[in-house]
């Protein structure tokens, strides 16, 4: 049995404890499910489950042994294993066998038995056969995958792990869970921590984190059909928070765009790396875009569809090998008129306070900058007064994504470009987004959002497009009120007219 | 981005050179760049050429590739030979020169024959004994880049890391933390290229925030970076706390590892890069 008891943390410096008073239980073979927000505590309870951080108070222990002593500490890390978020943090070697080798190495087994864990681990998450390949080469599931390989070589009895999908997309996810299931079935105690519901439904036992405290333990049917507890422990949003979703499928019907109003225009836009070179790779292949102010526009695609590709040029990042950008009214695409948000954008803070982040844009374009602090933290939920003059690097993640799309916001562009802005966050963050994006619509923006999580966005955008091996498609209901896409809801290649403007 | 950053120049193939133990190549590597810092005189140095470029034949590797290794130091190159070239003193005390070089060996005494300078306008000119030297630089370096690139262009880059620390492994004797200096070549295998891509992220992302790289002067460039270089250094510090978390979790300590991968010492390897490398260390001393 891992079992935590009566644990209390407090990080130096911080002002609230990170947990309090925690004390559960995971049985041998069970699947175990801990939920929480953003901030809840979930990522220090999986450090202090192998002993990576020692409580303050209370201890942890596995199958009797206590996991904060010295003499047991190798015994329990090889019980216990963690896996955590971002695979690319995990991966020690630069061959898989190598990595998946590099646990069993350290405890000095022989060679034989090393060989034998390593095959039987890479064959349960289903690498057998990419041995000799480089990590670097490997799609996000495939890495996380490797880093549940490389903790199952140590033969743990339980394993913890901390958010394993979300850094991956809808594929990684898939495989992930799967990997899940065949550890599951080979009877490894799990204690599988997320702030996703859609993991909580098979779990043996579900418990809830809220505020470093634990709020809830017991059968998952008891929770999830509680809607009202759900809300109360920040797992979901009450539907008066975000715009309800119509029919499942369907984009919204758009309003007619003031013609005043200049769109932005990709025509036939095509980009190839490494031109010229035996590696080039065509990354988009020829794709029209049109994106009228106020309109709201969907591209799902998945991981090498070229969406990156089509976001960089889109927002005036990257000149295509062949097609052209620019505006309706004849003017070019400069940085700062199309705004773009890429996919965990707070990897941009540099400055030292939020404000300073913020107008790092607005003065680069030597735009007069008072009162666009406030407003644009006040647009993201953000209090001015409060965070002004923080230095970005001591906010929550959350948090930071709020003030890196309030940079981008800054600099005021018609257009906004969004690249899977909710990946990561949990249901308030997500819904903050959508209302955010609603706001930017009605305000006359025009946005493009990009993500691989159809369910998410799908009822919200007025139009909805297919991004697959650097061609863009119209998805169901393309040709709806208010979108002009020639093609009707069937498949067409995005070197056909496709425009997703506003006004039938 | 699924695009992999490309790291290291192999390329791969069966030749006899892609097939030697790679610490044998660095072994016969390390030899070579010994030789062409000892030998005085052309007949060493000319050896080394001819053996390095059949090398380069029996490894199939394009010249056009080793060539191509010359592009980032040509200013260096030309530099190199102009300075030994050209004189401002034409026709005034050069006979120094003539002795200088000789007592050094660089030049061989037939060349003695040659004028010590060549008036072109007024006291500028050229010395035909200083363009021989600056040549003799030139080859050098260019031997030198060959070489290494030869070894890049026929080991991969685990072959490389695995390799030196099978070299540096004895030096454990002497308490140096080999295991651990082997795990920093293999973590930093990864992390070179995840840093590159990260890098050119975080560029662009101040790129659409309208910062710009390539204009002004040199303070106003590198003040640029600022920006790019604070978050990348912030996110490697929060990478260098999970991948220490990792590797504990793993427990990883630097002592008492043992080993998957175990390379078998071939007797022919052994031979060629014993027998390459007296044949370098002797070619330096006595040439």
């Amino acid at each position: 049995m891992l079992s935590f008891q009566e644990i209390g943390f407090r990080y130096t410096g911080a002002e609230e404890p990170a947990l309090v008073d925690v004390s559960f239980a995971v049985e041998p073979g069970a699947y175990v499910v801990l939920l929480g927000a953003n901030g809840s505590g979930k990522s220090t309870l999986a450090r202090l489950a192998n002993a990576l951080l020692l409580p303050d108070t209370g201890h942890v222990e596995v199958d009797g042994l206590r996991a904060d002593e010295r003499a047991t500490l190798r015994t329990v890390r090889g019980l216990v294993g963690v896996v955590a978020q971002d695979p690319d943090n995990q991966i020690i070697s630069a061959t898989v066998l190598d990595d998946a080798a590099f646990g069993p190495e350290n405890l000095g087994l022989p060679r034989d038995e090393i060989t034998r864990r390593c095959a039987e681990a890479l064959a349960t998450v289903g690498l057998l056969g990419f041995e000799e390949r480089d990590p670097n080469t490997l799609s996000g599931g495939e890495k996380q995958r490797l880093v549940i390989a490389g903790v199952l070589a140590m033969d743990p009895s339980y394993l913890v792990l901390d958010e394993p999908t979300s850094m991956l997309d809808s594929e990684g996810r898939a495989e992930v869970l799967a990997a899940i299931n065949a550890l599951r079935a080979r009877g490894h105690g799990i204690l599988h921590i997320t702030h996703d519901l859609d993991y909580a439904h098979d779990a043996d036992k579900l418990l809830v984190l809220q505020a470093g405290r634990l709020v809830f333990e017991g059968a998952p049917d008891t929770l999830l059909q509680d809607e009202e507890k759900l809300i109360a422990y920040a797992l979901q949003v009450g539907s008066g928070d975000v715009t309800p979703r119509q029919s499942p499928c369907q984009p919204r019907p758009l309003a007619p765009p003031d013609p005043s109003l200049p769109s932005l225009l990709l025509r036939d836009v095509a980009y190839t790396y490494s031109a010229g070179a035996s590696f080039a790779h065509d990354a988009l292949k020829g794709a029209d875009l049109t994106v009228a102010a106020g309109s709201y526009t969907l591209i799902s695609g998945h991981t090498g569809s070229g969406k990156s590709t089509l976001l960089r040029i889109a927002a005036g990042l990257l000149v295509p090998t062949s097609g052209t950008t620019g505006f309706s009214d004849g003017s070019a695409v400069t940085p700062g008129t199309v705004g773009i948000v890429f996919q965990h954008p707070e990897v941009q803070l540099f400055a030292q306070t939020v404000g300073e982040d913020i107008l790092f844009g607005p003065r680069n374009l030597k735009m007069d900058t008072t009162g666009i602090v406030d407003s644009v933290l006040a647009a993201v939920g953000l209090e001015p007064r409060r965070f002004a003059q923080r230095s970005p690097f001591t906010l929550s993640g959350g948090e930071m994504r709020r003030v890196a799309i309030a940079s981008i916001l800054a600099m005021r562009s018609r257009f906004l470009l969004l690249d899977e802005p909710t990946a990561g966050l949990d249901a308030q963050g997500r819904a903050f987004v959508h209302r955010l994006i609603d706001e930017l619509v009605r305000q006359g923006t025009g946005v493009v959002v990009v993500s691989h999580d159809l369910s998410e966005f799908v009822s919200r955008a007025h139009v909805h497009l297919l991004l697959q091996k650097g061609r863009l498609y119209v998805a169901g209901g393309g040709a709806g009120a208010g979108s002009t896409a020639k093609a009707g809801g069937s498949a067409v290649s995005a070197t056909g007219h496709l425009h997703v403007a506003g006004g039938a | 981005m699924a695009l992999a950053v490309p790291f290291g120049q192999y390329v791969p193939g069966t030749s006899a050179v892609h097939r030697l133990d790679a610490r044998f190549k660095l072994l016969i590597v390390t030899s070579f760049v010994f030789a062409l810092f000892m030998v005085d005189g052309w007949t060493g140095l000319l050896l080394c050429a001819v053996l390095l470029l059949g090398a380069y034949l029996l490894a199939r590797i394009p010249l056009k590739l080793a060539l191509r290794g010359f592009k980032p130091i040509l200013v260096i190159l030309i530099f190199t030979f102009l300075a030994n070239t050209l004189t401002l003193s034409a026709g005034g005390d050069a006979g120094a020169l003539t002795s200088d070089l000789a007592a050094t060996g660089l030049v061989a005494p037939n060349f003695g024959a040659l004028p010590d300078s060549i008036a072109l306008i007024g006291s500028f000119g050229i010395k035909p004994l200083g363009a021989l030297r600056g040549l003799y630089f030139v080859l050098r370096i260019l031997l030198l880049i060959s070489i290494t690139s030869l070894l890049t262009f026929t080991s991969s880059v685990v072959a490389l890391s695995d390799a030196l620390t099978a070299l540096m492994r004895p030096l454990a004797v002497l308490r140096v933390p080999t295991e651990d200096i082997a795990t920093m070549f293999s973590i930093a295998l990864r992390f070179i290229p995840l840093t590159a891509e990260e890098a050119e992220k975080i560029m662009v992302a101040q790129s659409a925030r309208a910062a710009v790289f390539d204009k002004g002067g040199l303070i106003k460039r590198a003040r640029a970076w600022v920006p790019v270089m604070i978050p990348l250094f912030v996110n490697l510090f929060r990478r260098a706390d999970e991948l220490a978390a990792a590797m504990e979790t793993r427990c990883y300590t630097g002592r008492g590892r043992t080993h998957l991968k175990v390379y078998v010492l071939k007797v022919s390897d052994l031979v060629i890069g014993c027998c390459g490398a007296l044949f370098f260390v002797a070619a330096g001393i006595f040439l």
